[in-house]
């Protein structure tokens, strides 16, 4: 079972340093910039079957008008990464999955806020983490350097698209 | 209850909700039923008619609105037009919420009756419809078609001056195959060592097979990728046709994708593929979504309901042309060997045939009175042609030792005569035949005469002179003397003299001039020419002449001939002749004659000439005994005192006149002669003296009867026997008939 997820995000939110630890890969970080998109692997093991989840890359973009939708075509999850320390890629995060859900129609996603190690910088408020809880979108604060919550994120989002 | 009211009964759940109907009017009217049921009511209202109008009016006011509904919709359903429109109101979501399979199975019919008819009415319709969906098909196929036709020429001009294109120009020609297609066999080298199937959505691996010993990173991966990198061109570069990338290229490797509607197929190629494979891979790629349509359409990367897919796949994979390692291509060296060494000797033959020919031309330049004004070498024959004196060397004749071909030579020679000294020498030569005693020679250009000669000659020396072309060399005959009449006799005496020694059968043995007479003397064989006869022509005077000539037997094998042909005679049957000094004496002969023969060789062989008789065979005298007899047999008879014999005796007479003639001949082809011995006898009645006189006149009679019948009469010799050789005894009285008679005897010499 393999299943394509995109990965949304703005520019420099660590979508590419969050799956370069935990991935498999084979092609380097220059089709981001050439192509647009990278594409890597994750295996994911459910209790019952292992979940190949094909993660779409997309270069992230500030200019949200040069995002290339029809990359998403056939996905059937979505990784949301805003950075933790800017309040601004939340809103591009969130505005790409509406322009995604537009073309393509509501999908599960997970939604995670990286560089959780730095704590000093953070610019999230826990209530706002909250108020999206209540809409049972599931959150995760990441970090690509320690790796914390990654694997449980792709664990929930493998679940996910399965069930 | 009527059964008007029955539909009453039907709008049940409209009348649950009755918020509207007036109930005074209704407790009224049931106070008013409440009455008519009770009979005493009944009697009061005697004249309340049977069709009670308080029935309608409470059916009014229970259903009274359902009624109006109802009618509204029966309304609807009887006016076509109004029903038409309602029916068109609700079709698209009646459509579009029926079941898919049942609604497709109830449409199907209807819509193929209807592409029909659509077709029949106006195919430009349908076609327009189809256009944009047919159009890049084509386009693909035909520009398809015009790769693979330009690979085909491309291939072919690129190889066809090559080594390899030698070797497969022989391998068409040894298969059968066209030039091309053998080009292409050999250049398109390549393998597919992936194929993917691609879900077109997602860009999700559906399945992936590989070939031996090919590698490849994870070929999810490279799936998703692959449609990335489509996507990515597709939006590069707005491209709107469905089709995705056909080809990426990077270096041997070729990725050729062929899209369906629910999959694309990738094959990755290693080296330089035909473009028929586009075919190849699009039928697959065609075969599968027939058979997994569904599967494909639904498919969420789940590919259990694929199972079998890759064996399809594995018909792609499986297609390779590898160049066969044919090791060194021994028969095309064979056969450019068996081309070109011929070719080679070819040239080189006639290369030396060219220097041949050139040297055989100098030789000619180089030749006095010969000019050569033209020569040309053309498809390996010569030309000449030019001028030469007929004195000069014979063309020709110079060819010898040349090696040029004689038969290959094409001369054309016109005669002239030739100025130069030594040419004029020669005609001069020819034409003026000058005696022994003079010598003509070339000094610095002139023609010099010297010596002795006599004045005829002379005489004619000068008016040859005379008659020389201007600018030719000069003859100068001043030196030549004019010779003395002694010195003339003495000149023809020694030629007469030269031509006798030259004579078979003569042997000078002294000769001598004195004083104006000439003296002579020797041996000469009498069958020999006679000395003297020889001197005429010689302009010797014959009277002073004086010769001595003793008579000889030459032992030279002429002389000998002759001799023992006059000596031994011999018959027609034998030839004599002399074969290398030797006589040989051949044929068919006599007994005796052999003898004579074989006792003259014994002499000869005392003087050194072998005569050689071996050849000899002895004649063969049986029937010619035979004849004899037949003849001796013979007599011819006469009556009584006749000297002419009878009529009856002419036959006989006639028989042995031809065995005379035959005998006579035969014997004379074997060198002998015959002579017949005709003797004439009487019978012993009357005197003797009358019968030797009747006997002998008897035999000349038949001598003179067989002349008649043709025998020569010199073989014929007669003589009268009279009574003195009876054949029998008789008495003298009566006489005996047998014994008048002529009888023949045959003597040989």
């Amino acid at each position: 079972m393999q299943k394509k997820i995109c990965m949304l995000g703005g520019f420099s939110v660590g979508k590419t340093s969050l799956v370069r630890r935990f991935v498999q890969s084979i092609f380097s970080d220059t089709y981001l910039t050439t192509v647009g998109v990278k594409i890597d692997k994750k295996s994911v093991a459910l209790p019952n079957r292992t979940v190949d989840l094909i993660l779409w890359d997309l270069a992230g973009e500030d200019d949200i008008g040069s995002f290339r939708v029809s990359n998403v075509r056939g996905a059937t999850g979505l990784v949301l990464v805003a950075d933790g320390t800017r309040a601004a890629t939340l809103a591009v995060a969130l505005t790409l999955r509406e322009r995604v859900e537009a073309e393509f129609g509501a999908m599960p996603f997970v939604l995670l806020f990286n560089k959780s190690d730095l704590r000093d910088r953070w610019a999230i408020s826990d209530r706002e983490i909250d108020e999206f809880r209540q809409l049972g979108w599931q959150i995760y604060l990441t970090s690509a350097l320690s790796g914390e919550h990654v694997d449980d994120a792709f664990h929930q989002l493998a679940s996910m698209v399965t069930a | 209850m009527t059964s008007s009211l029955d539909p009453i009964r039907l709008p049940q759940s409209a009348a649950s909700i009755d918020t509207e109907i007036d109930r005074a009017a209704l407790a009224l009217l049931l106070v008013e039923i409440a009455r008519n049921v009770d009979p005493e009511h009944h009697a009061r209202f005697d004249d309340v008619p049977a069709s009670d109008h308080r029935m309608e009016t409470l059916r009014q006011l229970l259903v009274g609105r359902e009624i109006s509904e109802l009618s509204r919709v029966t309304h609807l359903l009887g006016e076509a037009e109004q029903f038409a429109d309602a029916v068109g109101g609700v079709l698209p979501s009646a459509t579009a919420r029926a079941p898919h399979v049942q609604l497709g199975e109830a449409l199907a019919p209807a819509v193929e009756r209807a592409v029909q008819r659509s077709i029949q009415k106006s195919p430009g319709t349908l076609t327009d419809i189809l256009y944009p969906v047919f159009l890049p098909a084509i386009r693909k196929s035909i520009g398809e078609k015009i790769d693979q036709t330009f690979q085909s020429l491309n291939e072919t001009l690129r190889h066809i001056f090559t080594w390899h294109g030698l070797k497969w120009r022989f391998e068409s020609w040894r298969t059968g195959a066209s030039f091309s297609e053998v080009v292409l066999k050999h250049s398109l080298v390549y393998r597919v060592e992936h194929v993917f199937l691609i879900n077109r959505k997602s860009g999700l691996l559906i399945a992936h097979v590989t070939a031996d010993n090919a590698t490849s990173e994870d070929p999810q991966l490279i799936s998703s990728m692959l449609s990335a990198i489509q996507d990515f061109v597709k939006d590069s570069f707005h491209e709107k046709e469905q089709s995705g990338l056909d080809t990426i290229r990077f270096g041997e490797l070729r990725l050729w994708s062929e899209v369906g509607p629910f999959a694309t197929l990738v094959a990755v190629i290693r080296g330089n593929p035909p473009e028929e494979l586009h075919e190849i891979v699009r039928d697959v790629l065609l075969r599968i979504h027939d058979e997994y349509a569904l599967a494909l359409e639904q498919f969420d990367g789940d590919n259990s309901q694929l199972v079998g897919i890759e064996t399809r796949l594995q018909t792609c994979v499986d297609m390779k042309q590898e160049d066969s390692q044919q090791g060194f291509p021994w028969l095309v060296v064979a056969a450019v060997l068996l081309v070109s060494i011929p070719a080679a000797v070819w040239l080189f033959l006639s290369w030396q045939s060219g220097q041949r020919w050139q040297a055989y031309v100098s030789r000619l330049e180089a030749q006095a009175g010969i000019i050569v004004a033209e020569q040309k070498v053309y498809g390996g024959q010569f030309y000449i042609s030019g001028l030469r004196d007929p004195l000069a060397t014979d063309p020709q004749s110079l060819l010898s030792g040349t090696q040029v071909d004689p038969a290959q030579v094409h001369s054309q020679w016109q005669f002239y005569q030739s100025l130069e000294p030594e040419f004029v020498l020669k005609r001069l030569t020819a034409s003026l035949a000058p005696p022994g005693s003079v010598l003509l020679s070339i000094v610095e250009g002139r023609i010099v005469a010297e010596g002795e000669a006599p004045d005829t000659w002379i005489e004619r020396a000068r008016a040859a002179a005379r008659q020389l072309s201007a600018g030719g060399p000069e003859f100068d005959i001043s030196k030549v003397r004019d010779m003395s009449p002694e010195a003339r006799a003495a000149e023809r005496w020694q030629a007469y003299v030269s031509r006798l020694v030259a004579q078979p059968g003569i042997i000078v043995a002294e000769q001598t001039a004195r004083g104006g007479q000439f003296y002579i003397s020797g041996l000469r064989d009498p069958l020999g020419a006679d000395p003297q006869s020889l001197l005429s022509g010689t302009q010797v005077d014959p009277a002073r002449v004086h010769s001595r000539w003793q008579f000889y037997q030459s032992l030279e094998p002429e002389f000998v001939l002759k001799r023992l042909t006059a000596s031994l005679a011999p018959p027609e049957s034998v030839l004599l002749s002399i074969v290398q000094g030797r006589l040989v004496a051949e044929g068919e002969a006599p007994a005796n004659w052999i003898n004579r023969a074989r006792a003259a060789a014994e002499q000869l062989s005392a003087d050194g000439v072998v005569l050689d008789v071996s050849q000899l065979r002895e004649l063969n005298l049986a029937e010619l005994n035979y004849l004899r007899e037949a003849i001796q047999a013979t007599d011819i008879f006469f009556y009584s005192g006749k000297a002419v014999p009878g009529p009856e005796q002419t036959p006989v007479l006639d028989r042995l006149a031809d065995q005379i003639k035959e005998f006579a001949q035969k014997a004379r082809k074997s060198g002998a002669t015959a002579r017949f011995m005709l003797t004439g006898h009487a019978d012993a009645t009357g005197r003797e003296t009358a019968n030797v006189s009747i006997s002998a006149s008897r035999a000349e009679t038949v001598r003179a009867l067989l002349n008649k019948r043709g025998v020569a009469p010199e073989l014929l010799v007669v003589r009268g026997a009279g009574t003195f050789e009876p054949v029998v005894p008789e008495n003298s009285r009566t006489g005996s008939s047998t014994n008048r008679r002529v009888s023949i005897t045959i003597s040989l010499e």
